[in-house]
């Protein structure tokens, strides 16, 4: 049995947290966490790491023992600096909640690149588990809306930089932006994409401690994950009706499936698939035929069967790249976002025009 | 033998002669001797008085008195050896002059014969110096008593009024007259205010009220009042018979008064399931004649009902619930309510024990009375729910232990996520 330790932090981080609890009873039902235990194949350790105190209070699936809180007022307002300076008062706190939760074999941290607690603390914490820890520490991190503004642009590129800085062993990537293709309000937005995330996120987990009938395990995944640029992506699609399951993994392949936008058969560096479903649809002839085209344009595909009666086929894919246009792309709305910044914080610096209004009124009282 | 013979003939003729000297062949000699002029000789009520003597003549007159008559029933002139008979209550008396004699007072020697004479009342027999208004003469006192109560019909507690009175109607005072009246029973004497003490006379003719007193009746009944009687002699102590009144007779009705405490108990329902509630009344009313006093009135909750709450005038006392009233006047009424309980199937009744005191009017001491009444039958059925408690105590036990696990599990993975 694998120990797992699976962090989130942030407010994005702590939602994707719960969801990947939830979704761990089985059920989702509110009453499930009552009801039932998570049902996690391995040992897996969740915890929630958060400023706001609100954000840590309205999840229901984590455990209040699974939740740090690290007081700065409520927040920290999407600034990273501020941020640091929390994460280093409060790091003693974090590193001895994790320490004594025991060792692990493997360690996610989730967060968003643009928000403020978890954009500042993950590279931080990811750092100080890989100077303490000895085990893979993989970011799962979610890339923000282009247009939700400037501020979260510039974090978005920072954020990325200090991970591929901090010794993370593999950061994944998830793209609000690409997801929106889910339609419907905003909400329900960011709600579908938290439960596709940790449905992904369990199903990996689910599958690197099951028995195989064609075995990948957790020394492929750090395989996997050590190729290309370091940078990931998963790609998944459960079939709703019968369907060939060579459709199911072209459709877990496609923009359909992944998670960030990317062209698979053009851009991953090393690929794992795993299928899980009822022996029935596991032909082992379409299978082959598929890893073997993915192969053939990447390279190296791991993959593992997982026989589940009268389960239709499920198919994840964790994709390494080599390039990623999509993320060239986000820097340079990022850079521009910068560079606005800096020249507005410069206007107001230089133009002074709201403090020469007040001083009009210096030396002067008012009367009634 | 022949003197002999002359002898007892000799003696025969002097025992005649003596006979016939004592003037009687068959009485007996009364008096024989010397009465001085004026004086007398009594015999009962009879004087024979020597009137006069005439020495020088040697006669006398004698003259016979009756009772107290002046003038003599016999005026005889007797010569010396005349005698003259005359009867007194039918037996004859013989006078004969024997002899007179002179001196200061001239005296006459007489002979005083009777025929028989067990009709002479020996307190009257005698020399009566003085004569005939000198004697002490026999007289019959009569006295009739009369005894009368009023009213002679009562009732109980009620006052009657004796009186008896005494009439002399006799010939003579009645002395040494001693009276006695026994107080009837059933009845307490309440006042005296006529009574004799001791002895006393009631002359001739003299009409008395000796008893006058009042009584109180303490029983129902007919009741005779005995005789009152009378004892008495006359002036010569001749003993009477007894006199003795009429005995007068009372009816007393039974008209004592008393409390009489109507209790009754009544409950809204008779039949209830167990479990479920009566609202009961107690009303008490004094029916009698005479307030109570000290009224208590224990309710009497049998095992399977209970007494939940009631007036405040209903106090629990020793598990009883108990009314305590210190008067209750008459027709006085008062009602107070209570509740019950049902606790255990079966059939019931419930019931009261009341006692109290009252004043009869006779009797100083107050009386006392109970009495006690019951309800008609209570029926508690099954309650509604009592199937549940008729099962096995697991059929209780495992949902209650299974809730108590869950909750106990619910709760503690509640503080488990509660941040």
């Amino acid at each position: 049995m694998l120990n797992i330790l699976i962090i989130g932090n942030g407010q994005c981080g702590n939602r994707i947290l719960d969801a990947i609890n939830r979704d761990a009873f089985g059920t989702k039902g509110r009453f499930a966490k009552y009801l039932s235990h998570q049902k996690y194949k391995s040992n897996v350790q969740t915890i929630a790491v958060n400023t706001a105190v609100n954000d840590l209070k309205e999840m229901k699936f984590t455990k209040a023992k699974d939740r740090i809180h690290t007081p700065h007022l409520h927040g920290v307002g999407a600034n990273r600096n501020v941020g640091k300076h929390v994460f280093e008062d409060n790091k003693t706190l974090i590193m001895k909640n994790i320490h004594d939760r025991g060792d692990f074999d493997v360690a996610f941290v989730i967060t968003s690149a643009s928000g403020g607690t978890g954009s500042s603390f993950t590279p931080m914490l990811i750092r100080e588990l890989k100077e303490k820890c000895n085990y893979p520490i993989y970011a799962l991190v979610i890339l923000p809306f282009r247009e939700e503004g400037t501020l979260y642009l510039q974090n978005a590129a920072f954020c990325l930089k200090d991970l591929r800085e901090s010794g993370a062993d593999g950061i994944i990537l998830a793209d609000n932006q690409f997801l929106k293709q889910m339609g419907g309000n905003v909400e329900s937005a960011y709600n579908g994409i938290n439960d596709m995330i940790a449905r992904r996120l369990l199903f990996l987990l689910d599958a690197l401690d099951s028995e195989m009938m064609m075995v990948t395990d957790l020394g492929d995944f750090k395989t996997v994950m050590s190729g290309g640029a370091g940078i990931a992506t998963i790609g998944f699609y459960e079939a709703d009706s019968e369907m060939p399951i060579k459709s199911v993994i072209k459709k877990a392949l496609s923009p359909e499936g992944l998670l960030f936008s990317t062209d698979a058969y053009q851009e991953a560096s090393r690929s794992m698939i795993i299928i899980r479903g009822d022996r029935k649809y596991m032909s082992i002839d379409e299978v082959s035929s598929e890893v073997e085209q993915l192969s053939s344009s990447v390279g190296q595909v791991f993959k593992g069967i997982i026989i589940r009666n009268d389960e239709l086929p499920q198919v994840l894919t964790v994709l390494t790249l080599e390039s990623a246009v999509e993320l060239e792309n986000l820097y340079a709305i990022a850079v521009e976002a910068i560079n606005y910044e800096r020249l507005k914080k410069e206007r107001v610096d230089s133009n002074k025009e709201v403090d020469r209004a007040f001083s009009q009124i210096n030396g002067m009282d008012p009367s009634y | 033998m022949h003197h002999f013979g002359k002898t007892l003939t000799f003696m025969s003729l002097a025992v005649l002669l003596l006979l016939i000297s004592t003037g009687s062949a068959s009485g007996k000699t009364l008096f024989n001797d010397t009465i001085e002029e004026g004086d007398g000789y009594q015999i009962n009520n009879y004087v024979i008085e020597v009137a006069e003597v005439v020495y020088e003549h040697e006669v006398a007159t004698i003259h016979v008195y009756e009772d107290e008559s002046k003038t003599p029933k016999f005026d005889k002139f007797l010569s010396l050896g005349d005698s003259f008979t005359f009867t007194i209550e039918g037996e004859d008396v013989e006078v004969t002059l024997l002899s007179v004699y002179s001196g200061i007072s001239n005296r006459a020697k007489l002979s005083i014969t009777i025929t028989d004479a067990s009709i002479i009342n020996s307190k009257t027999l005698g020399e009566v110096d003085g004569g005939h208004t000198a004697a002490v003469l026999p007289k019959t006192p009569i006295l009739e008593m009369i005894k009368t109560v009023e009213p002679d019909g009562i009732g109980i507690g009620d006052v009657v009024t004796v009186k008896v009175s005494v009439t002399n109607t006799g010939d003579g005072d009645a002395e040494k007259v001693i009276f006695s009246d026994p107080t009837p029973a059933k009845f307490v004497l309440q006042e005296t205010l006529i009574a004799p003490t001791g002895q006393t006379t009631i002359k001739k003719g003299e009409m008395r009220l000796i008893y006058v007193y009042t009584l109180r009746s303490t029983e129902p009944g007919t009741f005779v009042f005995d005789p009152s009687t009378a004892v008495y002699s006359n002036s010569i102590d001749d003993e009477f018979p007894q006199a003795s009144s009429n005995a007068p007779v009372i009816v007393v009705e039974d008209s004592i008064k008393k409390a009489n405490l109507d209790v009754v108990l009544v409950l809204d329902e008779y039949t209830v399931d167990r479990r479920g509630n009566l609202e009961g009344t107690i009303r008490i009313k004094n029916t009698g004649e005479s307030p109570a006093s000290a009224v208590t009135v224990n309710v009497l909750v049998p095992t399977g009902l209970k007494y939940s709450e009631g007036d405040p005038g209903i106090e629990i006392i020793s598990g009883v619930p108990t009314i305590y009233m210190e008067s209750f006047g008459v027709q006085q009424e008062k009602e107070m309510s209570f509740r019950l309980k049902a606790i255990d199937e079966g059939t019931y009744t419930l019931s009261t024990q009341s006692s109290y005191l009252f004043s009869d009017g006779i009797d100083p001491n107050a009386q006392s009375a109970s009495s006690t009444s019951v309800t008609n039958a209570i029926y508690v059925k099954k309650g509604k729910y009592d199937y549940l408690l008729e099962q096995p105590i697991y059929v209780y036990i495992v949902p209650l232990l299974v809730t108590g696990v869950v909750a106990g599990l619910l709760f503690y993975r509640h503080r488990q996520y509660k941040f």
